[in-house]
């Protein structure tokens, strides 16, 4: 049952005296078949955690496990794992069967095992016919597939993925990604794959890891990271959220000329106040209700997406259903239905009204 | 019409840009070279009788044993010294391709160092040194009081020694050159599926810089086959480079039909390699991106 530990895992660059912390006392766990993204922006750290996993970085501290054993000693060639690249990954002068059956034949397996193997892993990713050719007959998106075919006909316990993904175009990539999902169901394999795209981290993943500035912000499933995110970072850069500055006061939240309840719990004290765009609702003028001229209204399918300007509270983004009649230039009140309130580092209160 | 004048006009213009270092190399290499090549073939003008085709030349080169001697002492050192190069260039491209120490930087200036010492400088630095009374032999004498110093001076080993040398800088930018364009994660991957180090340098890394390598292999066999300066300067009197024996059969022997029959012979033996060298360079990438 594979299943993969990093523990207080640490990676600085740099010289003793004026070191970069690229990766600082990271704690994941990754179940057994579970298939867990690392997101965040570039440069905090997450494909230096992955490498580390890979063999290819070497930590500063901490362990990395894979079955509660120890694999940090190991080379990159004699552990566990196979990695996906983001790019340049196949090797030009081989066909797409030797790529495949390159760690195959490393590992002295009889001649048509191997031809079986490279043919079922061709066929998994549905490049079964294309054995004969070389990579640069390939597209980007099939050379992609051959590069997760020869991670996958190793049968490794842990696949790795650098955002294999992200040089493809936009459809594609969507195609690719729910492909591998569906792979990665079938086989029940444990995967770590890393990306800066949230909403690839959303659609694959069963729990994803938040990461900022080489630290762990938040790791939790997809639903959850969304709705309740535990810190001001990772409210901000999932998803659209409008973040108000606001003041807590007995009970209540001051936000702009507007007065919100707040829990109990709050101290008094200035706060974050982030509103998704949907978690609004288009009412009538009166108590509570929040007003703006709408500045900017783009249809995106099955919603709208509304920029309105409020004389206290700036820029807001809302998401409304397209039954509303609403237009450019008009003015529009509204009010929140649900929010939270972020206090310090500490994780937020959620309101629901 | 108009586009049709357009397009001679561009045409034109195309050609006229090239023209000045075509003729010149037309009028004064390719035409001297091509009757030059033609005279070693043709019998000499005698009055009454018509010059015909003759290999009468060829046959005196082959015939004669120090003319034999020259050409296989000029092919060996030729040999030797690219063998030589490969052995001391390709640790040092490696060490300087996948360093990211500090002194990677010192290493590769020491490398190119060469690139800018004339080869007449050079061979007087390596006498002053290496030669006899020379610093190394006078440093063994006080120190050691060793008196058995044999100096590669005005021997095989001299020139070797010091077209080695000259030829570093050239060998190392190429092959860096040609390892900086096989990318990390083509090796890693290679690390990942579980290559050891010496399969991917050998299955991965050697058949992706088979082009530079190819490259570096025929310039140099080229350069050295017809280098003169080093030769000329540090090694023996006999046998002698086909450069020196050239130079001596011209200048001393006065026998011009002679030094121009070795000279196309050298030159048909470089084309050789020359041939392999273009084969390189405009072979089609099927394979490759």
């Amino acid at each position: 049952m594979p299943t993969l530990d990093l523990i207080n895992l640490r990676k600085q660059f740099g010289s003793v005296t004026n070191p970069v912390v690229a990766v600082n006392d990271l704690n994941i766990n990754v179940a057994d078949g579970e298939f867990l993204c690392i997101l965040g922006p570039s440069g905090c750290g997450k494909s230096t955690a992955l490498r580390m996993v890979a063999g290819f970085e070497e930590p500063s501290g901490g362990d990395v496990q894979i079955d509660q054993q120890s694999i940090i000693n190991m080379p990159p060639n004699k552990r566990p794992t196979a990695m996906v690249f983001q790019k340049y990954t196949l090797w030009p002068h081989m066909k797409v069967y030797d790529n495949i059956a390159f760690g195959l034949k490393l590992r002295h397996l009889p001649k048509n095992q191997i031809d079986q193997e490279v043919q079922a892993s061709l066929e998994l990713v549905g490049l079964g016919r294309y054995g004969d050719r070389y990579p640069a007959q390939l597209s980007g998106g099939e050379q992609q597939r051959v590069a997760i075919a020869r991670a996958l006909v190793l049968k490794p316990k842990i696949l790795l993925l650098d955002e294999p993904f992200s040089n493809l175009d936009a459809l594609l990539r969507v195609r690719l990604r729910e492909e591998l999902r569906q792979i990665q169901r079938n086989l029940k394999i444990t995967a770590v794959f890393v990306t800066h795209d949230q909403e690839e981290a959303l659609s694959l993943a069963d729990r994803i890891a938040v990461m900022s500035k080489g630290e762990l912000q938040q790791l939790d499933k997809p639903a959850t990271i969304y709705a309740r995110p535990k810190t001001l970072f990772v409210a901000d850069f999932i998803g659209a959220m409008n973040m108000l500055d606001g003041e807590v006061n007995g009970g209540v939240v001051k936000v702009g000329n507007q007065r919100l309840p707040s829990p109990a719990e709050c101290v008094a004290a200035p706060a974050k106040i982030a509103i998704r765009p949907e978690d609004v609702i288009v009412t009538q003028t009166g108590e509570g209700a929040w007003h703006g001229r709408i500045t900017q209204v783009s249809d995106l399918g099955h919603y709208r997406k509304v920029f309105v300007q409020s004389p206290d509270l700036g820029m807001l983004k809302l998401y409304l259903p397209k039954s509303i009649e609403i237009n450019d230039g008009e003015m529009i009140t509204f009010k929140p239905t649900r929010f939270l309130i972020f206090q310090g580092p500490l994780p937020p209160f959620e309101v629901k009204l | 019409m108009a586009t049709r004048s357009r397009y001679l006009n561009t045409l034109f213009a195309g050609y006229a840009l090239i023209a000045p270092p075509l003729i010149i190399l037309v009028l004064l290499i390719f035409y001297p070279a091509g009757q030059a090549i033609v005279r070693t073939v043709m019998t000499d003008q005698e009055v009454g009788i018509a010059a015909g085709l003759t290999l009468d030349r060829y046959f005196n080169f082959f015939a004669d044993p120090i003319a034999r001697s020259n050409l296989w002492f000029t092919i060996w050192v030729t040999v030797v010294t690219t063998a030589l190069l490969f052995l001391v260039c390709f640790p040092l491209s490696l060490y300087l391709r996948f360093s990211s120490s500090r002194i990677a930087g010192i290493v590769q200036v020491l490398a190119l160092f060469p690139l800018f010492v004339p080869g007449v400088i050079l061979a007087f630095a390596l006498i002053r040194y290496l030669g006899p009374r020379g610093t190394v032999d006078t440093f063994l004498r006080i120190v050691f009081n060793y008196t058995g110093f044999v100096t590669p001076y005005l021997k095989p080993s001299g020139i070797i020694f010091a077209l080695v040398w000259d030829h570093i800088p050239f060998t190392v930018l190429v092959l860096t050159a040609g390892l900086r364009q096989v990318e990390d994660s083509v090796i890693e991957a290679a690390r990942d599926v579980g290559a050891s180090g010496l399969r991917v340098f050998f299955q991965i890394v050697l058949p992706l810089i088979q082009r530079p390598l190819l490259i570096v292999f025929c310039l140099n066999m080229i350069g050295i086959f017809g280098s003169f300066t080093i030769p000329y300067l540090l090694g023996p009197a006999a046998p002698q480079m086909m450069g020196v024996y050239m130079q001596q059969t011209f200048t001393d022997y006065l026998d011009r039909s002679g030094a121009e029959t070795q000279a196309v012979l050298s030159f048909l033996i470089c084309s050789v390699i020359g041939a392999l060298y273009v084969r390189t360079v405009t072979r089609r990438r099927g394979e490759r991106a």
